[in-house]
């Protein structure tokens, strides 16, 4: 129905005097008809200026944010497509062409015009935390876990009123890399329960997260990832129960690299720094392209007094995901115990600026 | 064994300088003397318990500051705080007018300066003052400075985590922590040499009885980098204070944050390290131009100074050749006068320089 009318409006339109009107009246009245908030009018109009004027900027740029607001995803998608192959220094444009982009199952393309849009400066408010949160759900999806909780974490606190936050959430928690409508049937709960757990842990609300692991391990007992979150959840405040939490992981799931990681990370804080090498050596050669397992193999072979060996996984680490500051410091140390000066300094200087900026307001 | 920056030091319940058994290396000699680590290592083991590191915290009825000074009062945000002692015992009270709470004071940590750590319902509070040598009195607790309680149970003063307090009982003391967790019945007060050198113990048992022994680590071999790491375990890391954010001038008392910051911290050179300037087991030295051999060590006039591979070549002061520390590390003073610290992040200081951090 919405095509038709469309089509009726554009003969209309066209027919105007009797003769095919000119890009600039087309252009004027595209922009009365949006002043006017009239926007099905406004969207042909453009669509018409722009058939005529193919470089015309400006034109894609309406006909792409008036599409998104008509829930226009595959319209949007094209004239976002267009306006940053003339003017790619726009923001808001890669964002609502990423967001676009996840709407009609372009998610690797998402993905990266999503990233490159929250790189920017001074998105819109109300923007930008929409964009976070599904750039959130694609890195989970692409397997970037800790770079997707990071994004995700901020909304906790709507998780309780947002089955998709808790969907979310749970989905990076147990590192399952589905999107939120994928989960199937049978996961549902448990990714649920998984995700309301998780929030409560981010809102430091202890006794609600705990009770809510406990309800987690009691339930599902074996399912991949349970073990795994609970052991990430303990390892800062109760390292030996975290280390037997890890270790159960391991065993109903030997691929998880991230627990490796973790379990190394811990044991070598008791000291046990040769199995925390075999560990942290073996999640690193099985997930290169995790950046959790590089770093603990970086830092346990920094600790065993290897900073030269060391170096290249927390390079690795650092280039994996240059958001953590623990791998840059980490590096930095790396660099110093072995006489790159200059290098330390530089991480030195740049771990302290992200250090600022994430204490900023403190 | 391994380097490592967490080497050296492990929680132990036998962190103990006196071993009950007789020396059997040539024959046990009928009244043989109990070994110590004092008996092989006098230089470094009898001065070191009478230093600021090796007393660390002053438990009833040792509590010497306070004896000495047996009513402290101050007054801040609205409430009142008085410790006093008499017959060897401490209490912290804290009085809004209308109602007061008291609590002994059962750790005192510090030796000059102390903050108290509080037991309140289970939980465990940072002293809302402390006393100040350079105040010769009580003064709000450093860091806690923002702290507005609305209450006595939030004027004891900061209410700390298990972690944090398990931290405070494990730099200032010595076998008060297993595995992460208080253990206070062992909690002996002060940096004993089992805190830094792990083994220790073990080792001088073993000796003692004539047996092999194995020996701790040689603390000596740690460059600069590392050495900061391991003093850091109590004296803050680098890592640390960044990753808490404790910018601005509080950080001036994290020695090893601060020197790492240096444009002359070589991390694999040990002319830069702690011990280059400071020995652990001897008091501090305040004679700020005792420090100018360590500083010459690389700054020497003659140029004749090889430094690590990739530095730039040390210049040599053109202002002077003596009382280096003076110019290149500022005191900084607290902004409630609380106390004055040596800032160790070496530079050139020029008059009006924003505090670096």
């Amino acid at each position: 129905m919405r095509v038709l009318f469309v089509t009726v409006l554009l003969s209309t339109i066209a027919a105007v005097g009797g003769k095919a009107a000119s890009f600039d009246e087309l252009a004027e009245k595209a922009a009365a008809a949006r002043r006017a908030n009239q926007i099905p009018e406004a969207i042909a109009f453009y669509r018409q200026a722009v058939e005529l004027r193919a470089l015309w900027a400006e034109g894609w740029w309406f006909l792409g944010t008036l599409s998104y607001a008509s829930f226009q995803y595959a319209d949007c998608q094209d004239a976002f497509d267009k306006f940053v192959k003339l003017d790619d220094k726009r923001p808001l444009a890669w964002t609502l062409l990423g967001l676009c982009e996840f709407e009609t199952g372009a998610y690797d393309r998402a993905l990266d015009h999503l990233r490159r849009g929250l790189a920017g400066e001074d998105l819109a408010p109300d923007v930008e935390p929409v964009a976070r949160f599904h750039y959130g759900l694609l890195l989970s999806r692409a397997g970037n876990f800790d770079q997707g909780r990071r994004e995700l974490e901020r909304y906790a606190r709507g998780a309780a009123r947002e089955p998709m936050l808790v969907e979310g959430l749970g989905l990076n928690a147990l590192h399952e890399r589905w999107l939120p409508n994928e989960i199937p049937a049978e996961r549902r709960a448990l990714i649920e329960k998984a995700g309301i757990a998780t929030s409560h842990w981010i809102l430091g609300e202890t006794d609600r997260a705990e009770s809510g692991f406990q309800e987690l391990l009691q339930e599902y007992p074996t399912a991949a990832g349970v073990h795994y979150l609970y052991g990430f959840y303990l390892s800062s405040t109760r390292p030996g129960q975290a280390m037997a939490e890890l270790r159960r992981e391991l065993e109903l799931d030997p691929a998880n690299a991230d627990a490796a990681a973790m379990l190394a990370l811990l044991l070598m804080h008791t000291e046990d720094t040769a199995k925390a090498l075999r560990l942290a050596e073996a999640a690193a050669t099985e997930q290169p392209s995790d950046a959790l397992a590089e770093y603990a193999c970086g830092e346990v072979l920094a600790e065993t007094g290897d900073a030269r060996t060391a170096i290249a996984y927390l390079e690795a680490a650092e280039r994996l995901d240059p958001a953590v500051l623990q791998y840059r410091m980490a590096l930095a140390g790396a660099y110093s115990q072995t006489g790159r000066y200059e290098d330390a300094r530089r991480e030195r200087k740049l771990s302290m600026e992200m250090a600022a900026r994430a204490h900023a307001g403190d | 064994m391994n380097g490592g920056r967490r080497a050296g030091r492990q929680s132990c319940g036998a962190a103990v300088l006196c071993v009950a058994c007789a020396i059997g290396v040539r024959g046990a000699a009928p009244h043989a003397k109990k070994a110590t680590c004092a008996t092989c290592h006098p230089a470094q083991a009898r001065p070191q318990p009478a230093t600021g590191m090796g007393i660390g915290m002053e438990l009833p009825p040792d509590q010497r500051l306070l004896r000495e000074h047996p009513k402290l009062t101050l007054e801040a945000n609205g409430y009142r705080y008085r410790i006093e002692s008499a017959h060897g015992k401490s209490t912290y009270t804290v009085s809004d007018g209308s109602g007061e709470l008291t609590l002994p004071v059962r750790y005192a940590f510090g030796v000059q300066s102390e903050t108290f750590v509080l037991e309140y319902g289970g939980r465990f509070y940072e002293s809302l003052v402390s006393y100040y040598h350079p105040l010769k009195g009580l003064g709000i607790t450093l860091g806690d400075e923002g702290l507005r309680p609305r209450s006595l149970v939030e004027a004891i003063g900061r209410q700390t985590s298990d972690q944090e307090i398990a931290a405070c009982f494990d730099c200032h003391g010595t076998g008060g922590v297993k595995q992460g967790k208080l253990a206070l019945d062992s909690l002996q007060p002060g940096v004993t040499c089992e805190h830094c050198h792990a083994g220790a113990g073990k080792h001088m048992q073993a000796i003692a009885a004539g047996k092999a022994a194995a020996f701790p680590r040689k603390l000596g071999t740690m460059a600069a980098e590392e050495m900061s790491n391991f003093c850091g375990q109590c004296h803050r890391t680098w890592e640390t204070v960044v990753s808490l954010g404790l910018f601005g001038e509080k950080n001036v008392r994290f020695q090893p944050y601060r020197l790492a910051n240096s444009r002359c911290f070589l991390g694999d050179d040990r002319r830069i390290r702690c011990t280059a300037c400071h020995d652990p087991h001897t008091e501090l030295v305040r004679d700020d131009a005792s420090y100018d051999r360590a500083c010459l060590s690389c700054h020497d006039l003659k140029g004749a100074a090889p430094v690590g591979a990739g530095a730039a070549t040390p210049k040599a002061c053109p202002a002077g050749d003596r009382d280096c520390v003076s110019c290149h590390m500022p005191k900084v003073r607290m902004p409630a006068g609380q106390a004055i610290f040596t800032d160790h992040q070496i530079r050139v200081v020029h008059a009006g320089d924003p505090y670096p951090n």
